[in-house]
């Protein structure tokens, strides 16, 4: 499938948003479809989204007011995530170091409204806080929905890594509505005995399985991944190489997840055998050397290793980020570096079979900020089904927008084919209505 | 407010200090591609081409520069660059390509000698502070208005004698004095009510005065300009605009001749815009009527007129001391933009940075001796929008959707079958 044919970077700058302190590689998150929420250094939260006003819409920056964060903390994550249903909510944590002078005491707060119609108003979860003392300098806060029991329930949890070489599991206790830290092997065995202290943690389920796959890159440049059967909470295979210098990130994805949707668009049960046969990469990106990508790691380990060309020009890369920025089907590689650059890489094959081996990857353009880049997201920000990629830098937050009058071309392109395809259906099988029926 | 962060830049070197007024934009060379002019306060004249950080050209002016102009002043059909120094001189220099050797790197060759002086030269009265090239008089021959220190404005035209061709065998005569109230911080023309165009001065205290531009017509140029008619009362009209003025002796600068739209009958009836250095905004027609206006808490200190979009409109672009700078179009859309460091001198327009084209810039010189250039500031909107909005503008879009049997307003139906088109899968979180 042909994608966008921009030479260059599709994106056009439509926000930015400056923050009165700086921000990390961990103060950027998703709360709910069109809301984010980015985290800086003075202790302030501030709530990025467009507001739908008198038929326009118009990008807001705002100041959350997040109870119990005192005004001399430091706030150095925050995560967010919606509970696993059937459980309603949004759930946002926040670790900081208040700095009282002689002593640094590290928090993780957690915020959750279980009141009945506020469960996702962000203003009301503000203030109903769950205030943890932690033991340790907090890293990552990170969330994945993990099974539990007998492996049919499902249960989103945080897991935040610190200086104590552990990562720890913030679990919610159903019965008093609260979360609560509980040991981390009987959910994650994988992430016992670490090698060291863990920057960055990856998890994606394997879908249509109860498996899951788990990567981790440490400081020491360690670099972890584990493909773990969680019904039964044992780790099936694990591997672990070490890079020089601190892991910056870890990204596990499948390049290519829908060629085949794609083609078999209404035929669901179809696409769900082809997914649980996909192939698994992992991109490791590193504060001195190049980002590289292993592929293919649950049939070959860490030994199928590419490189992202030219990606340690530009400074150390603090941030990356997959997903197909060009509707062709395939993922690109975005890669955000120290040195004020956004970097995207296409993986491109001789043949044009992304299964081929041989291929490799190509940076298919570049674009340059005002100030070095901490973190990305890729979200639908103006609730359109196009999504827009926020870019968080050092003076704040960039929101950047397709170029509305190209993807506007390139939507009717694709919908006159999907009108031709439908009509051809139509004549195929007279008298069914099938025009509208995967949507 | 939306603000952006423009990134594409290029920084020139620039060493000097200058006026505020000693900066533009414009076709030096006649070449169609515009050029960046800077004079300062030891008399170097500057001009820029593309993205070279060193100057093009480097030319010698008699005192400080305090006001530099590109333009056909001499009604020649070409342009030429016009440097007025505080001490009174006027400098015209001719930079067309032919006139001017240059080596093979393209940097002009650094001779001594007559090449950097100055086409020509005269004396006209000191103190000057800002110069306008434009046809205040509606004769369709341009005239050089110099606004000075001491509230005075001066028109001049450009007269050959009958007998030459050769440029140095014109001068400047002075045809029209007008005393003023107040500081006047800049000169503009704007068409009036019935179209013909009127000289605007800026006042303070968000003020301007409409200055009567009648003279005999037919000008002796052997009287020197001794016949020159002194204002009279009824020559300045002064207005003063409503609202809620803070500071009546605050600084003020103007814009006129803002273009509505591409065509150029839609420049009609003018508009013109008002800033003020305690933060005012307005933009008015030429019958008077105030279309918008609104209060920043920057000093605003450089006006300017800028299409960043596009479509024909000019939008009002305004800067203040420490760099945040407003684009603003006719129905008060902000785009807001900081420049990272206090601005000495700004200017905004055409230039041609890349690309050997012509492209909207805005142009900042700093006080650590670098000019910078953000050469591309074009935007495909002044106001944020999504794709549903742009595609439901688009009638082959509807028409699709009716062949689907999709109700063009459903906007989740719509939404989720646009995101399925552009990433296959169904619409998730």
């Amino acid at each position: 499938m042909d994608g966008l044919t921009a030479s260059g970077c599709p994106f056009v700058e439509d926000s930015f948003s400056r923050f009165s302190s700086q921000s990390n590689v961990y103060g950027l998150c998703k709360a709910g479809e069109q809301d984010l929420l980015a985290a800086t250094l003075k202790g302030k939260v501030v709530n990025f989204k467009y507001q739908d006003l008198r038929q326009k819409i118009r990008p807001v920056a705002k100041e959350l007011q997040f109870t119990y964060i005192p005004v001399d903390a430091e706030i150095v994550s925050i995560d967010a995530f919606h509970k696993s249903p059937p459980k309603q909510g949004l759930v946002v944590g926040i670790t900081f170091i208040k700095d009282s002078g002689d002593k640094a005491s590290p928090f993780l707060n957690i915020y959750c409204d279980y009141e009945p119609g506020s469960e996702y108003n962000l203003d009301s979860i503000a203030q109903s806080c769950l205030n943890l003392e932690l033991q340790f300098t907090p890293f990552q806060l990170y969330h994945t929905e993990v099974y539990c029991g007998n492996g049919n329930e499902k249960e989103t949890v945080f897991l935040l890594s610190g200086h104590d070489q552990r990562i720890h599991l913030y679990k919610e206790n159903a019965s008093l509505h609260q979360f609560e830290e509980q040991p981390i092997e009987s959910l994650f065995p994988e992430l016992q005995d670490l090698p060291s202290n863990v920057l960055r943690l990856h998890m994606v389920n394997i879908s249509g399985s109860l498996r899951r796959l788990t990567a981790f890159g440490c400081q020491n440049g360690c670099v972890g991944v584990a493909h773990v059967d969680q019904s039964s909470s044992v780790v099936l295979q694990s591997w672990q190489l070490q890079q020089d210098g601190p892991i910056s990130n870890v990204l596990l994805f499948s390049l290519s997840w829908n060629t085949e949707t794609r083609k078999t668009t209404s035929q669901s049960t179809v696409d769900d055998g082809k997914r649980s046969k996909e192939r698994f990469n992992l991109l490791v990106t590193s504060a001195i050397e190049l980002a590289v990508v292993y592929r293919d790691v649950l049939t070959t380990g860490l030994n199928d290793q590419v490189v992202l060309p030219d990606s340690d020009q530009y400074d150390a890369v603090l941030c990356s980020l997959v997903t197909d920025v060009d509707f062709d089907g395939t993922e690109e590689i975005l890669l955000g570096t120290y040195g004020q650059e956004l970097l995207c890489y296409k993986y491109s094959t001789d043949a044009g079979d992304l299964e081929n081996l041989d291929g490799h990857f190509k940076l298919a353009w570049n674009r340059s900020f005002q100030s070095p880049l901490l973190s990305l997201a890729y979200l639908d920000l103006t609730s359109d089904g196009l999504c827009e990629l926020a870019v968080l830098s050092l003076k704040g937050l960039h929101v950047l927008q397709y170029s509305l009058t190209q993807t506007a071309e390139f939507v009717i392109q694709r919908l006159q084919q999907k009108v031709k395809e439908a009509s051809s259906d139509m004549l195929d099988n007279k008298g069914r209505d099938c025009g509208t029926k995967d949507i | 407010m939306r603000s952006l962060s423009f990134v594409q830049r290029v920084s020139l070197d620039f060493s000097g200090t200058l006026f505020p007024h000693a900066i533009c934009l414009g076709d030096a060379d006649n070449d169609k591609l515009n050029e960046l002019v800077v004079g300062d306060t030891s008399g170097k004249l500057y001009v820029y081409k593309n993205d070279d950080p060193k100057p093009w050209l480097t030319r010698f002016c008699v005192g400080m520069v305090t006001c530099v102009g590109v333009g056909d002043v001499c009604n020649k059909g070409k342009n030429f660059v016009v440097a007025v120094g505080a001490e009174g001189w006027f400098h015209l220099f001719d930079m067309n390509l032919s006139q001017i050797k240059t080596d093979a790197s393209g940097h002009q060759e650094t001779v001594l000698g007559d090449d950097l002086k100055p086409s020509f030269t005269q004396h006209i009265p000191a103190n000057t502070k800002v110069i306008l090239i434009s046809d205040i008089d509606g004769d369709g021959r341009n005239e050089l208005v110099v606004g000075y220190t001491d509230r005075v404005v001066r028109a001049f035209r450009w007269e050959e004698s009958l007998d030459s061709t050769e440029l140095g065998s014109g001068q400047l005569v002075l045809l029209k004095k007008w005393l003023l109230e107040g500081q006047v911080d800049s000169l503009s023309v704007n068409p009036g009510p019935d179209g013909s165009p009127q000289l605007m001065v800026s006042q303070p205290g968000c003020g301007y005065a409409i200055l009567r531009c009648t003279w005999i017509s037919t000008f002796d140029s052997q009287t020197n300009g001794a016949s020159v008619s002194e204002s009279s009362t009824g020559d300045v009209n002064m207005r003063l605009t409503s609202g809620r003025i803070h500071n009546k002796n605050v600084s003020t600068h103007l814009i006129g001749s803002i273009k509505r739209g591409p065509t150029e009958e839609s420049t009609k009836c003018g508009l013109f815009a008002l800033c003020t250095l305690d933060g005012t905004l307005k933009l008015m027609d030429s019958f008077d009527q105030l279309l918008w206006s609104f209060q920043v808490d920057h000093q605003l200190f450089a006006l300017q007129k800028l299409d960043v979009t596009g479509d024909g409109c000019e939008e009002v672009v305004a800067c203040a001391w420490d760099g945040q700078t407003y684009i603003i179009d006719h129905n008060r859309m902000v785009v807001r933009f900081q420049f990272d460091e206090n601005v000495n001198a700004f200017c905004a327009g055409q230039y041609a940075c890349k690309d050997g084209r012509n492209s909207p810039c805005l142009v900042y010189v700093s006080f650590n001796h670098k000019i910078y250039v953000y050469w591309r500031v074009e935007l495909e909107r002044m106001e944020s929008t999504n794709l549903l909005k742009v595609l439901d503008e688009k009638e082959e879009f509807r028409k699709l959707l009716g062949k689907l049997h999709l109700d063009p307003g459903d906007s989740t139906t719509v939404k989720n079958m646009i995101h399925e088109l552009l990433y296959g899968g169904a619409y998730k979180e």
